[in-house]
């Protein structure tokens, strides 16, 4: 006897078919609204949706590594074919620094601001803020009588040559060129490896590259704003580059570009290939007018499903849309039972209806719990889709079993075309099962071999010419963006500072000279600079001060200089100095860096020291800086081996989960245990051949494949409980059909998608390709071959 | 820094410059004391000269005095050579240059496009050997002290530049050919007076001077 909840789509079919019309109108006005709520959502399309939001390492680290200095920015890099012409390359430069300008690209740098002699005034008058104990101890022997000889000399010498004109002043405040001590203190701020400054131009070691930096506030996110920016940038470079010179352009915004392109270029292909076939599909499996409404039903569902979505969370992620427009093409199957029992006929519709009501909700209810899972997701980008993907699954449904079944006429005489599809019960059932053994055996094997790859990278299209610019960009400038982040965070400014001397004091043996790049020795914080000015104050008191008065006196006084030449040289030394501050390091040149290495924001303020990447500093830092509460490290690598960790720690719960609440369901559904065994042959076949082949090939396990494996589970599940719901022991030839059918529409439409170029799309295809592509055979072939002796 | 190298850059330029000038002024003939300036320049090939530099310092309890040699040759080669109190000086040859230290026994090539100083130095010194008066007349405001030998007073234009440095005087040779003596008055009252002698015009000169 069927349960009730069957029967009442029998009765709501009979209840139905006497207002049609309104049934009808019903339906196309929640479609209608659901378009019009669809329309209004403002679609996202930021990396955040495949971000970890539950406050952990992950997702921190990732907007932490935005910050990096050069991350957001436009990097060109002109080159010239011949080398040792700089003359040329930096006219070049300002000529392709102005186009840029002039095209509305951003703020554009070709080196570093105002670099002329303030920053070497400001270092001389700040030094006693500046100075740490080594560097006293070289003072100490750079003032002694012998050195005070020498140096004054070579000041005398420098005077009289043709650079004395420059050096005047700066000899009469430092003859001793003591300042020479906060110079050094400069390799702590080589942001760009192999860079050299040529006419306050970003010159390359070679002298055949010079470097442009432009700071553009087009969203690196949006496809829109990219492409019209990297226009003007292509004008631009187009129209001012000489001949015997190139530009390339590295950028976030061309990535955005290179992956709109191709997944443009990608769904064109796609579309037209699997359109096709489906139409193809059509033509030789349902060959009726009445199959239009089993194929408006997925883009029905896409509607709704986007409607409830902008209503309820107002923002759709641009990756929902665009993976879980792929997800309902599985839609179809409910609809596709439907058809063809209805096409069959043989019976009352009503009866009909209510017998498939059975099937289709059982398989939906699998499927639904496998994507109920994934709400459990710490991607807010997963949750997204689960539910997206969970609304349409309740709407194909309901219209699949409510309004489907009153535009679906019987066939004349119930004939199909194509004859008869149900092979799996006329193949040999030793060699199918003999076959099938064999191919699970040999894909749990393969299986092992799958790895997975948490790099975001690897789910985004990187065309050679950006892989080969990015290249260029290190092989000219050296790991100018590849360097590990370390983040000291206050409340304020001077509490950021103070931990970052305090990192300073602890990292600054550990890394390799000119690869650490910090504004501890230039910028410390004010606890810092007192405790240098004391430590100044009581290395010139004790008559040091009167002892190199005196010696330069004498040595001064045999050069011809007058006895009050050094007079305002010597109060320096004792008089309070003006303290080192963010606006004079500012003013004195250095603003692009101050800025690249300080990030202040309301309540938060980091500061920002850089280290070579490598896996033994990483590690080792790691545990130095766990003494450093507020000091946090940021690597790019292992940012990538992180999310690796997350999504295998997601998978691995979401199959634990999906695999046991799919049981359980199957289990309270089907009893039986034979028919459980039954239902679960598709699914399980699907997922090992699908391990197994990527296993096999040497494909990795990403992003994407995660959700593509729930979509597997739930189409290879309905597939067994379509085979085996209305098990007798005999065909049931509309089942096998639309298992059959469906199948082909879902390898088409989603399969095709192993044909792109995209990564993400790529990664789809194949997963769904693999799964689905040995469910269907398994659900038609395989269970009739085992069905015939369970019956027995 | 900024201010310092354009004194600098002012006072070599017109140390080395072989008689040329142009710009405003407000004397009526002075475009065609210009002209004739920029004639004279454009004919010379090579200048050799000894000079004596006179240093006005307040840092120094007399004049510092100082002596040396200066070559220049079309289009882009120079060498500024102090032979007394110091043995040292720099020669520039197109990009690229050397500077050499008798007392330490230092000797460095250089590039000019990595030095700051020295390409705004060998910039704007040939600017001058070549009669770039286009550059002349962005930087200074020029008046005519006299016209027969021309004699001129170079203000800078920049504030910047205006800060340290009042003003230089240049005075010519009889034919207007080259340079005989250049003062640069500073802010504070320091001043510099180089005095050109015995120079000779298109003489030939050996290659490794250069």
């Amino acid at each position: 006897m069927p349960a009730p909840c069957f029967t009442l789509f029998e009765r709501l079919y009979r209840h139905l078919s006497r207002h049609r019309k309104a049934l009808y109108a019903a339906t196309l006005l929640v479609i209608a609204l659901a378009c019009f709520a669809a329309s209004r959502a403002s679609i996202q399309e930021d990396i955040v949706a495949m971000l970890p939001d539950d406050g952990s390492n992950v997702d921190l680290d990732f907007r932490l590594m935005q910050l990096a200095p050069f991350t957001r920015n436009i990097v060109i890099t002109l080159k010239s074919e011949e080398a040792g012409d700089t003359a040329k390359l930096t006219a070049a430069t300002d000529r392709l620094a102005q186009a840029l300008t002039d095209a509305g690209a951003g703020k554009v740098t070709t080196g570093p601001a105002a670099m002329s002699g303030g920053l070497f005034g400001w270092l001389g008058s700040r030094l006693p803020n500046l100075v740490t104990s080594q560097d006293l101890a070289k003072l100490e022997e750079a003032s002694a009588g012998p050195e005070v000889r020498n140096r004054l000399r070579q000041s005398y010498e420098r005077l009289l040559s043709p650079e004395g004109w420059a050096v005047k002043g700066s000899i009469q405040d430092d003859p001793l060129s003591f300042s020479a001590l906060g110079l050094e203190k400069m390799r702590f701020l080589n942001l760009i490896p192999n860079m050299r400054l040529v006419d306050n131009h970003f010159i390359s070691q070679d002298g055949k590259s010079a470097l442009i930096v432009v700071e553009s506030s087009a969203a690196m996110t949006d496809s829109a704003a990219s492409r019209e920016l990297m226009a003007r940038i292509d004008q631009a470079v187009a129209a001012s580059v000489p001949a015997q010179m190139s530009a390339s352009v590295v950028s976030g915004h061309r990535y955005t570009l290179a992956n709109s392109e191709t997944i443009k270029r990608d769904l064109w292909v796609v579309l037209t290939l699997s359109g096709v076939a489906i139409l193809a599909i059509y033509l030789i499996f349902l060959r009726s007018l009445s199959a239009f409404w089993v194929f408006l039903i997925p883009s029905s569902i896409l509607m709704i499903a986007s409607g409830a979505i902008a209503v309820s969370q107002g923002n759709i992620f641009a990756v929902t849309l665009g993976f879980g427009g792929v997800l309902l093409g599985m839609a179809d199957e409910y609809a596709m039972l439907i058809y063809f029992y209805c096409r069959q006929g043989g019976k009352d519709p009503a009866t009909i209806t209510g017998e498939v009501a059975r099937p289709v909700l059982f398989g939906a209810a699998a499927t639904m719990i496998s994507f109920a899972v994934m709400l459990m997701s710490s991607l807010p980008g997963q949750r997204q889709l689960a539910l997206y993907s969970m609304i349409g699954i309740v709407a194909a449904v309901l219209i699949s079993l409510i309004v489907l079944p009153h535009l679906v006429k019987p066939a004349p005489e119930g004939k199909l075309p194509v004859g008869k599809l149900d092979l799996g019960w006329q193949l040999p059932r030793r060699a199918v099962l003999g076959v099938w053994l064999v191919i699970l055996g040999l894909c749990s094997w393969q299986a092992t071999k799958v790895r997975f790859n948490g790099d975001l990278r690897a789910v985004s299209m990187v065309t050679p010419e950006l892989l080969q610019a990015e290249e260029e960009l290190t092989r000219t400038w050296g790991d100018m963006r590849g360097k590990a982040l370390i983040f000291s965070q206050g409340k304020d400014l001077e509490s950021a500072l103070r931990l970052n001397d305090r990192l300073f004091a602890r990292i600054s043996d550990r890394v390799p000279a000119g690869e650490l790049v910090s504004l501890a020795p230039l910028l410390p914080s004010e606890e810092k600079q007192k405790e240098n000015r004391e430590r100044w104050t009581a290395f010139w008191s004790d008559g040091r001060v009167e002892r190199l008065a005196g010696d330069l006196a004498r040595e001064g006084d045999a050069l011809g200089f007058t006895g009050a030449a050094f007079t305002p040289f010597l109060s320096t030394l004792t008089a309070p100095p003006p303290a080192a501050t963010i606006e004079g390091l500012k003013e004195a040149g250095l603003a692009e860096l101050v800025d690249s290495l300080i990030i202040q924001s309301p309540g938060v303020v980091r500061v920002l020291t850089l280290v070579p990447d490598t896996p033994q500093l990483v590690a080792a830092l790691s545990g130095e800086l766990k003494a450093l509460p507020g000091v946090r490290l940021v690597s790019q690598t292992r940012f990538g081996d992180s999310m690796g960790d997350a999504i295998i720690r997601d998978f691995s719960r979401y199959m634990t989960i999906t695999s046991l609440l799919v049981l359980v369901l199957v289990v309270a559904l089907f009893r039986k245990p034979s028919r459980i065994m039954l239902v679960l042959v598709p699914v399980a076949t699907g997922l090992i051949c699908m391990f197994g082949i990527m296993g096999m090939l040497g494909l990795e396990f990403n992003i994407f494949n995660i959700a593509a494996t729930i979509l597997v589970i739930g189409i290879c599940v309905d597939y067994g409980i379509f085979m085996v719901c209305r098990l007798s022991g005999e065909s049931d030839p509309a089942a096998s059909r639309s298992v059959l059918v469906s199948g082909l529409t879902t390898l088409a439409g989603l399969g095709a998608l192993a044909l792109a170029r995209h990564p993400s799309m790529h990664s789809i295809g194949v997963t769904v390709l693999l799964g689905v592509g040995a469910g269907i055979p398994a659900a038609l072939l395989v269970i009739p071959a085992l069905c015939k002796r369970e019956v027995k | 820094m900024t201010r310092n190298l354009r004194l600098m850059i002012a006072c070599v330029l017109l140390t080395a410059a072989p008689g040329a000038a142009g710009a405003e002024t407000p004397a009526a003939n002075s475009a065609a004391l210009f002209s004739s300036l920029e004639r004279s320049a454009g004919g010379v090939t090579t200048l050799s000269s000894d000079f004596v530099q006179e240093k006005h310092l307040s840092m120094f309890k007399t004049v510092m005095s100082s002596k040396g040699r200066f070559y220049f040759s079309k289009p882009d080669r120079l060498r500024w050579e102090l032979t007394a109190p110091v043995a040292s000086g720099f020669v520039l040859k197109g990009e690229k240059g050397r500077r050499w230290h008798a007392r330490t026994g230092r000797s460095e090539n250089f590039q000019i496009s990595q030095e700051p100083v020295m390409k705004l130095v060998s910039d704007q010194l040939f600017a001058w050997a070549r009669a770039d008066f286009t550059w002349l007349k962005r930087e200074y405001r020029i008046t005519v002290l006299d016209e027969a030998p021309a004699a001129l007073r170079l203000e800078p234009r920049s504030g910047a530049t205006a800060g340290f440095l009042n003003h230089l005087l240049i005075s010519f040779s009889a034919d207007g050919r080259y340079v005989k003596s250049v003062e640069v008055h500073e802010k504070d009252g320091d001043f510099t007076r180089i005095k050109f002698l015995n120079t000779q015009v298109n003489k030939p000169l050996k290659a490794e001077l250069f």
